[in-house]
């Protein structure tokens, strides 16, 4: 689910259209924190889509949430 | 006159959004009495590496018609606000436009779109804000959100770009409303079908959650798509998160 890019950060590998991985790694994640309401896409309030720690790539988004719950 | 006040890049991962701190500036410019805000809209820009971003990298911009005399008195405003407000590790940016004094609204249009695809530096927006007229400010760190600040102004003026701030308060989820009674909200300037089809004023729209609208040929358009099921008289209905994602 997750790969390190070239700066160390923890990329999402299912991409930006996976909305079920998105949401179910949300829901397991214990430093999830719903973003500011103009920032969220995902349908499932509790994605990672949504997350105030997930910072957009190009492909996919970085996670940089204090720690990562797996 | 009419202004377009646009900010970029005053936020880190634990403050507040840009979209707040422009709500903020626009409620503050109503209650000073300098004039009348309209709604803040969401502008995408790049997602690239050699962008420095928080986590999105988006621009948040309204339009206000002011008092002649209130110009300098807004544009300092914002600018201390974003001084004294934005998060650390922010490069704040401020652009404020009058569109009846714009040089060229087509160069700044086009300066916009180039900023949803390629990366900008920060000389060319200085310089492009000289040659428009337009005011242009950084607020702290690099001041790189002087690009997206302007680009902003660019992607609202253009009007096809961008989605509002927030969502419609008097739709409720769950309940059904003509698209006459939705085009009676001065937020919904149309209503209009995401795949071409025609709606008409006595139609019944279903409202999802949180229903908003997005910029489309200068307009606030509610998109709604066909309901593919038995809606007790709804025909349409508005449309999920993930779709709004492009706009």
């Amino acid at each position: 689910m997750w790969r390190i890019d070239r700066k160390g950060n923890r990329e999402f590998t299912p991409g930006k259209e996976s909305w079920d991985a998105a949401a179910r790694v949300a829901r397991d994640c214990s430093s999830f924190a719903a973003d500011v309401d103009e920032e969220l896409i995902a349908d499932e309030q509790r994605s990672c889509y949504n997350c105030r720690y997930r910072r957009w790539s190009a492909a996919s988004f970085t996670c940089q949430a204090p720690a990562l719950a797996l | 006159m009419r202004i377009l006040l646009s900010i970029d890049d005053t936020d880190n991962l634990e403050s507040r959004g840009t979209g707040e701190i422009a709500t903020l500036i626009a409620g503050a410019l109503q209650q000073k009495g300098w004039g009348s805000p309209g709604m803040v809209t969401r502008h995408q820009l790049l997602v690239h590496p050699d962008i420095p971003y928080t986590s999105h990298n988006s621009a948040m911009c309204f339009v206000a018609q002011i008092d002649e005399g209130s110009l300098e008195r807004v544009i300092a405003f914002a600018g201390d606000f974003l001084n004294n407000e934005c998060a650390e590790g922010s490069d704040p940016g401020l652009c404020v436009a009058v569109l009846d004094r714009l040089e060229s609204a087509g160069e700044l249009i086009a300066f916009g779109q180039r900023a949803k695809l390629e990366v900008i530096a920060m000389q060319e927006a200085f310089d492009l804000a000289g040659r428009l007229g337009v005011h242009l400010s950084e607020h702290g760190g690099t001041g790189q959100g002087v690009i997206g600040a302007l680009a902003g102004a660019g992607l609202r003026l253009w009007g096809n770009d961008g989605r509002m701030k927030g969502c419609l308060k008097f739709a409720v989820p769950g309940t059904q409303l003509t698209v006459a009674e939705l085009l009676g909200h001065p937020e919904v300037d149309l209503v209009r079908c995401v795949a071409g089809g025609e709606v008409r004023d006595c139609d019944l729209v279903e409202i999802g959650e949180k229903p908003k609208t997005v910029l489309l040929d200068g307009a606030s358009v509610l998109l709604v798509s066909a309901l593919q099921r038995d809606g007790g008289g709804a025909c349409w209905q508005t449309l999920p998160r993930k779709q709004l994602r492009g706009y």
